[in-house]
């Protein structure tokens, strides 16, 4: 379990790093926190050229707002992204995420880009990204190109980031104060990739639901949005009867993946259970959030 | 009695204390040293090519452009090594057992996927791994039986042709007439039950160094091994060295749990290469080489039926067992320690007249199953308590008052159970009312009742056992089996200086023996902790050692530590007698000091030695003897620990998860030389069962590759997973060997895989489904849930 030979390139700008990727014709691969990226090479499944490290080029490590946006840096930790002061206050449902996050150690170094980069069909940041309407700004020697979240995951650890590209940033949607949220996770060990989770944002106007977001990980090839259950529960209010409309229309939207830890038929299973907790919690907390979110 | 007697009496005993363990400042400080620290100068890395194929003939080897890479010195295969070692062969004189030789390299064929065909030598690991990727292997793909349903048929395609059939070990125990006791049965019930693969995962992996002295022609092996002394025994005879030339030795090992404690073909292979290259040579085993290659455990399918009277009565059992054992026989304790152990204690603790439990070992291409801790016991304590438990809901009976009618009571040891074993005087009802009375059970069903008429699934579920510890030579650990594991040599050594230094045939690996022996020392001796340093796991230091396994250590080892201290202190006293002009018989020592009850002087142990030792004339020549003995211990027979396991545990009625509210354990193991090691020894058993009943299996597909490759994949239990664990100690009567101790290292791990079973089973009793496959995953409850809702549906395990 020893990585096969590669030259290594500690970045200390974007520039650097981006000629270099450049320059390693597509066998280049960036480092971030290295926890998805070390086991990989280690097991030989990628042996890349070089490693460019982009941990020590400046400006990258932060959370900033950039009016109703979040902007994470390429290099800003899981724990920073935890316990970060923003994240908490507009986007608690990240907040909540985060616990669900591997453990403290790999927190320390994994990263919000590099996850989402890496594209785990089961990782929370690639969902989260989704569901708050993302984009990737991806950097090369051609220059910045911003890509949507919804364009960016392509399959399972599949991204359409080009050879040659690499991420600095990703900005994320803020929520407005009244929104309720429910995320729903379940894995075999508490840190474990997820068998089945459920992200669900939604406000009550005039007593339902609107402005639904639902999102889905663990059950496909890629995190996945799910506009035909926002539709289904987008004006309505909460019931158990709806509630049920979402496990049934969810058994016919999933095409989930069999491997030891689960059946296809078992997550099908699971998303309708998480789905129904999810969108309940989500209902509870506008509810009580929408006289105000200090109420 | 005079007051200096009482005086005496009164003196603190170590025994029976919570003595911090004495190695833990090195462990913690990082200061141990495992085999992957040493590096000795001119060190070569050994990488191996495994095999992918289950079942192939391997028809040729092309190395390729692998001497191309800078570092790479040799490449071999089995063929190199032919004239270098002989094999090992795990042999045994049970009828109708064919013993599989094991070499370093796979010869003509492989068996399993992880066996290791190529070995690459290098400067480094990395240049050895480069290497591997230039190789290649042309294999013949043969046909293959995976699981042992079809392993066991007549037709199905042989592994190892010369064995002329894939069920190397049968074996039936019988007592009575057991057909005719389920006639006259009121109630039986019966299940298939599985106890799925697992391996053991010790934090370090298995590691070995090689080294070979040109000067002496020796040969000194460093190995994360529990069984040194076996292995130089068995490595004697491959390598056609004499014991005076060959060494093995295990410094600090991290944790074995039994994945550690069998012969390694690596083992031969780096000794091999070192005489070959007259070079030092290691090889350090990685994640994924421990998960497809280290011996792994259970792999039972345990069809048992349960027979009882009107009034819950057990009176007949009978089983039919078949064990997957994997591609090869073990070395030494061959593929029948685990599987014989099954239907041998199917019976465990309980009163039964009518047995019949017949085992079948079977050849299958995946690795062999060794030793993992509580050895067939986890798997015979699942079927026969869920069988127990299933009686009593037949019955109505509450399962507590079922067991405590069928427990083999005080008045009846020694029991004789119907395959054999004898029980000696052990806690057994003890410990169910001890566990029970922790949790006080009456409230706690109610606290269940109460849970569920809230619509949640709770169950409590209880597992009593007892296991043979600390067996001595009239029995073997596995049968038939050629070592001698049932004595073992203490010798104890007071130098010049006045230091102790005592010397076993054991092999500590995290159970803290370099301390609990040294509590018995200094209680029977009387000097003090500190001046004691405890040797272990070195072949060198006693004359034949085995190691640290079967809950041997504490009884064996600390039978012969009191046997030898006993005999050294004789020495010291008589010394002093002489020394201080008193009579023996009014001389004691404690905390290092031999004090009179005639007198007020006083001779420190370290006076006593110097005396001895380097003040010529003070004690006369005809009269002087060395300060040291060498005693061995043979308790014969073994003794029983028992202990009741009891747990709440709730499942999500929807996600079908498992959570454990409650586990307490009631045991008695003898007298306890130091609770916290044993609280400490309770807690990872019980942690590593739960992993059994919850999260760990071993999963080979259809085309025999793991599909657990990584810890990714094979769950262990995190601290999330493991609840408080209520700890009840039940020393009752001492057992009849020279400590009154008893083996408690493996308990833990016994009882909870049944235990979980019964509770989570009590959990879905409403849905009438009962847990017969460990583990018990939430796909698995999914499953049975959907099959009950849908019989066409359900799908086979
Ligand atoms: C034990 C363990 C448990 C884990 N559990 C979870 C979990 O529950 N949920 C979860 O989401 N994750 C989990 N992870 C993964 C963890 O979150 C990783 O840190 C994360 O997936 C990758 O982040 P990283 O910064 O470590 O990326 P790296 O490992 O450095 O890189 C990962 C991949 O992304 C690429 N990459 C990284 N940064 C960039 C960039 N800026 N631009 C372009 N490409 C880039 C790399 O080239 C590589 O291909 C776990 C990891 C471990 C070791």
């Amino acid at each position: 379990m020893k990585p096969a030979p590669f030259e290594y390139l500690a970045a200390t700008s974007a520039a650097e790093a981006a000629e270099a990727l450049a320059a390693a014709n597509g066998d280049g691969k960036i480092i971030a926190g290295g926890q998805s990226l070390m086991p990989m090479i280690n097991f030989r499944l990628v042996k890349p050229t070089i490693l460019i490290d982009i941990n020590r080029i400046a400006g990258l490590d932060r959370i900033e707002k950039h009016g109703e946006r979040l902007r994470i840096g390429a290099t800003v930790r899981h724990r920073m992204t935890a316990t970060d002061a923003l994240v908490h206050r507009h986007i608690p449902i990240l907040h909540d995420a985060m616990h669900h996050v591997a453990h403290l150690t790999v927190r320390n170094r994994g990263t919000f880009c590099g996850s989402v980069c890496h594209a785990d069909p089961a990782a929370e940041m690639p969902m989260m990204t989704l569901l708050l309407d993302g984009t990737i700004a991806a950097l090369s020697i051609r220059g910045e190109r911003q890509i949507a979240a919804s364009e960016f995951f392509v399959g399972s650890l599949m991204t359409s980031l080009e050879p040659d590209e690499f991420v600095t940033w990703i900005d994320i949607d803020t929520l407005p104060p009244e929104t309720g949220w429910g995320f729903e996770e379940f894995s075999r060990r508490h840190g474990d990739f997820a068998l089945a989770c459920v992200a669900t944002t939604m406000r009550i106007v005039d007593g339902v639901a609107c402005d639904v977001r639902f999102g889905m990980m663990g059950v496909g090839e890629t995190p996945l949005r799910l506009p035909d259950i926002e539709t289904l529960v987008e004006g309505q209010a909460i019931s158990e009867r709806l509630l049920q409309d979402v496990s049934e229309a969810l058994k016919g939207l999933l095409q989930p993946n069999t491997d030891i830890h689960a059946s296809a038929d078992y997550r099908r299973h699971l998303a309708g259970v998480l789905a129904r907790r999810a969108l309940r919690d989500a209902w509870k907390r506008a509810t009580f959030r929408k006289d105000g979110p200090d109420a | 009695m005079s007051l200096h007697d009482h005086s005496v009496e009164l003196r603190p005993k170590l025994v029976g204390k919570r003595v911090k363990r004495t190695e833990d400042p090195r462990l913690l400080a990082g200061v141990g040293q495992y085999v992957d620290d040493m590096a000795p100068a001119g060190m070569m890395h050994v990488a191996l090519l495994r095999s992918d194929q289950p079942h192939a003939r391997i028809l040729n080897i092309d190395v390729g452009e692998a001497f191309s890479v800078p570092g790479v010195i040799a490449i071999y295969d089995a063929t190199d090594l032919e004239n270098e070692v002989r094999p090992a062969i795990p042999t045994s004189r049970m009828p109708d057992y064919y013993a599989t030789p094991i070499w370093p390299l796979a010869r003509h064929k492989v068996r399993y996927v992880g066996e290791p065909v190529v070995a690459v030598v290098a400067e480094s690991r990395y240049a050895a791994e480069d290497a591997l990727e230039h190789i290649t292997i042309d294999y013949e793909p043969l046909p293959f039986a995976i699981r042992q349903v079809d392993a066991v048929k007549d037709d199905a395609p042989l592994l190892h042709e010369e064995a002329g059939t894939n069920t190397i070990i049968r074996r039936e125990f019988k007592r009575g007439d057991v057909d005719a006791a389920f006639e006259s049965a009121a109630v039986t019930v019966k299940g298939r039950f599985r106890m799925t693969r697992k391996t053991a995962v010790a934090m370090e992996n298995r590691s070995y160094l090689a080294e070979w002295d040109a000067r002496k022609q020796a040969l000194t092996l460093y190995t994360s091994s529990n069984i040194p002394g076996v292995i130089r025994d068995v490595l004697s005879g491959c390598l056609d060295l004499p014991g005076t030339r060959l060494r093995v030795v295990a410094p600090d090992v991290g944790g074995s749990f039994g994945g550690k404690g069998s012969l390694y073909g690596e083992e031969i292979l780096v000794c091999a290469l070192a005489r070959k290259l007259k070079r030092p040579v290691k090889f350090v085993s990685d994640r994924l080489e421990d998960l497809s290659a280290t011996s792994q455990a259970f792999d039972e399918l345990i069809e048992a039926e349960l027979a009882v009277t009107e009034d819950g009565m057990l009176i007949g059992l009978r089983a039919d067992v078949i064990g997957d054992v994997g591609a090869y026989s073990i070395y030494p304790w061959t593929a029948a320690l685990e599987t014989v152990q099954v239907v041998s204690f199917l019976p465990g603790p309980y009163r039964m007249e009518h047995y019949r439990g017949r085992i079948r070992g079977v050849l299958t291409p995946k690795p062999p199953t060794g030793p993992y801790r509580g050895v067939g016991r986890p798997s015979s304590t699942f079927a026969m308590e869920r069988l127990i438990e299933m009686a009593a809901r037949k019955l109505g009976m509450d399962p507590v008052a079922f067991r405590r009618k069928n427990l083999v009571n005080a008045d009846e040891f020694p029991y004789r159970t119907a395959s054999g074993i004898i029980w000696d005087k052990s806690a057994f009802q003890e410990c169910l009312a001890g566990a029970c009375a922790h949790v006080n059970y009456p409230n706690l069903l109610l606290e269940r009742d109460e849970a569920r008429r809230d619509g949640r699934w709770v169950g409590i579920g209880l597992a009593s056992y007892a296991e043979l510890t600390g067996i001595g030579s009239r029995i073997s650990v596995a049968p038939g089996m050629p070592i001698n594991t049932g004595t073992e040599t203490a010798k104890i050594e007071i130098d010049a200086t006045g230091a102790i230094t005592a010397a076993f045939g054991i092999a500590s690996h995290g159970q803290g023996l370099e301390t609990t022996l040294a509590q018995v020392i200094v209680d029977e001796l009387g000097c003090k902790l500190e001046d004691i340093e405890v040797k272990h796991g070195d072949s060198a230091l006693v004359p034949m050692s085995s190691g640290t396994y079967a809950s041997r250590s504490a009884v064996l080892g600390g039978g012969a530590a009191t046997l030898a201290a006993r005999v050294v202190k004789g020495k010291v006293l008589r010394a002093a007698a002489y020394l201080m002009e008193q009579s023996i018989d009014d001389l004691d020592m404690h905390d290092g000091i031999v004090t009179s009850r005639n007198s007020n002087c006083t001779m420190t142990l370290k006076e006593i030695a110097s005396a001895v030792y380097s003040q010529m004339g003070r004690i006369p020549r005809d009269q002087r003897e060395d300060l040291a003995a060498s005693e061995t211990y043979d308790p014969y027979l073994g003794t029983a620990c028992s202990s009741t396991h009891l747990a709440m545990v709730e499942v999500d009625p929807e996600t079908y998860g498992v959570k454990v509210l409650r586990y307490v354990v009631a045991e008695d193991c003898g007298k306890i030389i130091n609770p916290m090691i044993v609280d400490g020894q309770v807690q990872g058993a019980v942690a590593q069962g739960i992993g059994a009943a919850l999260l760990e299996e071993i999963v080979h597909d259809d085309q025999g590759q793991t599909v657990a490759a990584s810890l990714a994949d094979y769950l262990v239990p995190v601290a999330t997973n493991v609840p408080d664990i209520g700890i009840v100690h039940i020393e009752a009567d001492l057992p009849n060997n020279v400590g009154g101790f008893r083996g408690m290292g493996e308990g833990g791990t016994i009882g909870a895989p049944a235990t979980i079973a019964n509770a989570v089973s009590d959990a879905l009793s409403h849905l009438s489904v009962s847990v017969e496959t460990l583990p018990v995953t939430p796909e698995r409850i999914f499953r049975m849930l959907q099959a009950r809702r849908d019989p066409a549906a359900a799908v086979t395990d």
